[in-house]
């Protein structure tokens, strides 16, 4: 039997793997899956507390909507990667250094 | 049901408006966009006026009556955010203005800085009138993913882009921190209704107040890094300096006056009555994030060479001092806070299109730009000296009253060592904003040619904009009552 403990250690291993995964690695690509897996985290845990806490809609509800924005997210996100690509040939984010006084 | 839905619409005819003209406007640039360049700019340009416009005669129409909840409860509209929307509805259109006018967005993209303006000006409005978890985030995101698009305007630039992506990243995690945090409120309170929050809160037990802690603060973060508040406020310089300077201008209005108003909304809706331990790890919080604020923002302000980044550092600080008007929770701090917000509107507009001018004349904004401008463009230095005068909160400016407004607030619950520290700030960023007063008036211009930029009409929008500057430093009664009437609306 899966209870709910079960699913917020599993979020929370998300959570900080993402966090990690940002602090952690220099790829740009590598930080959008990060910020990736921190959404996917929260969406996890309103799932999980809609299924044991509370019976009502709200939790699935918000964790479609979740679903939706990072999409809409990682694409801007990946443009303006590509334009930085473009621009500098490269996607590593210690080459983003215009911007340091 | 339906016929619910179908009244329901009809209090949200100003967002509904400004969807229309986003619609439109992306039809006309879609259809004439590659035509004579001309007569489509006109025509963005009058839609996009003509639509803020009705959004603001709307709003203005809807102010003082019955705040109500709409669509089941999400949303909700009391005067309090319909004053707040008046204000980024005029932000908005000042800001298209200065789009227009500068030289800093590339002749092809005009038309889609219009279009993104308004979008974000529709995130904002969401999150001021949000009345749940689900909406909020909504509205957070709709403002979030395009101020990213926004900050990288200027395709082939490498600053540009760079802002652009420094912006996604931190929007992104920052979105992450907070939904994680939501998700754990949702669990311990086990609803996303804001205005169930306080039941659900009064009946928390030891150990659920013990989890539910931390999530608040990660919660925090969220609208943090919206109105760049210290630990999260790493990201605000970078990107104002990288962005066209309309787009800085835009930035530091309208998300900043929507993140402040939101987070006066959620704190007052979810700490108005109950005193617990969660009330004061709230306050803790936005105390030390406050002090934080001012202090970076000003102390981080001296020594920048461009103006904008100058600027920059300045509107983080303000920020700094709006939260002071949000933690004493009580209808005197959010009155203060929508004074600070019509006058910092109206100062930041007013600083940065003076700078934005002098910019697209000379190439960059560094201070010596400003040498001996007072001899070439009196009237304009003295607007500038005007501004700066009254940013740093010198009496006879509104700038003044609205420092003096918050103060009073804070005092009034004995908040005294924040005061101190506000006074304190304000007399360390007199420095900077006399710097620019300095060069302007005791330094040697660099050569005899006049700005372009300051054409008649040009000189004539910037002096109205500083009249209020004036006025509301003198004449300040009306507009707290005004701001004294509105309200917010909680169950």
């Amino acid at each position: 039997m899966i209870s709910l403990t079960s699913y917020l250690i599993i979020s929370f291993c998300l959570f900080i793997a993402g966090m990690t995964v940002m602090i952690a690695r220099k790829n740009i690509i590598a930080m959008l899956l990060g910020i990736e897996l921190i959404l996917n985290a929260a969406a996890i845990n309103f799932v999980a507390y809609t299924r044991f806490v509370n019976q009502n809609l709200d939790g699935h509800v918000m964790s479609l909507f979740i679903i939706v924005i990072a999409a809409a997210e990682a694409a801007v996100g990946l443009a303006i990667v590509i334009r930085f690509f473009q621009i500098k040939e490269t996607i590593h984010i210690d080459d983003a250094t215009e911007l340091q006084s | 049901m339906a016929l619910r839905y179908l009244a329901s619409i009809s209090h949200y005819i100003p967002e509904m408006l400004l969807c229309l003209t986003m619609a439109g406007l992306i039809l006309i640039e879609s259809t004439y966009g590659r035509e004579v360049k001309g007569r489509a700019k006109g025509m963005v340009y009058a839609g996009a006026y003509l639509g803020l416009l009705a959004t603001f005669v709307s709003l203005f129409k809807t102010m003082g009556t019955e705040p109500l909840q709409i669509f089941t409860g999400s949303i909700v509209i009391d005067s309090f955010g319909t004053l707040a929307k008046m204000v980024m509805v005029v932000g908005t259109a000042a800001a298209i203005y200065l789009g227009r006018q500068s030289l800093d967005i590339y002749e092809e993209v005009k038309s889609e800085f219009v279009i993104l303006a308004i979008g974000v000006l529709i995130g904002g409005m969401l999150i001021v009138s949000a009345n749940n978890m689900l909406i909020f985030y909504i509205g957070i995101e709709t403002l979030s993913i395009l101020s990213y698009v926004m900050a990288s305007l200027k395709k082939n630039d490498e600053r540009s882009s760079e802002a652009g992506l420094k912006y996604s990243l931190y929007g992104g995690i920052t979105a992450g921190i907070m939904l994680f945090g939501m998700s754990h409120i949702f669990g311990v309170l086990g609803t996303i209704q804001f205005n169930e929050v306080i039941p659900a809160m009064a009946a928390l037990t030891k150990t659920q107040s013990l989890i539910i802690m931390p999530a608040f603060v990660l919660f925090f973060a969220g609208i943090g890094y919206k109105i760049a508040c210290v630990p999260f406020h790493m990201w605000s310089p970078d990107v104002y300096e990288g962005s066209p300077l309309p787009v800085t201008n835009f930035f530091s209005i309208v998300p900043k006056i929507a993140g402040v108003v939101a987070l006066v909304r959620i704190t007052n809706t979810f700490f108005g009555g109950d005193t617990s331990i969660v009330r004061e790890t709230w306050v803790c919080l936005l105390m030390i994030a406050s002090a934080l604020t001012m202090t970076v923002g000003n102390v981080s302000a001296i020594g920048q060479r461009s103006v904008k980044r100058m600027l920059a550092y300045s509107s983080i600080s303000h920020a700094g001092v709006m939260l002071l008007g949000v933690l004493v929770i009580d209808d005197l701090g959010a009155r203060a806070i929508l004074f600070y917000a019509v006058t910092y509107l109206f100062m930041t507009l007013v600083a940065f299109f003076i700078t934005s001018f002098v910019q697209d004349h000379y190439g960059n904004d560094h201070f010596e730009r400003f040498n001996g401008l007072i001899s070439k463009h009196p009237l304009m230095s003295i607007l500038m000296i005007t501004v700066m005068f009254s940013l740093a909160g010198l009496p006879p400016l509104s700038g003044f009253v609205a420092k003096f407004n918050i103060l009073a607030a804070i005092i009034a619950k004995k908040y005294y060592v924040l005061a101190v520290i506000a006074v304190l700030n304000s007399v360390v960023s007199l420095y900077y904003y006399l710097k620019i007063v300095r060069i302007m008036v005791f330094k040697d211009a660099e050569s005899d040619e006049t700005i372009p930029g300051f054409g008649f009409s040009n000189q004539l929008v910037i002096t109205i904009m500083t009249l209020p500057v004036l006025l509301l430093g003198i004449f300040w009664e009306k507009l707290v009552v005004i701001a004294g009437g509105a309200k917010i609306f909680i169950q």
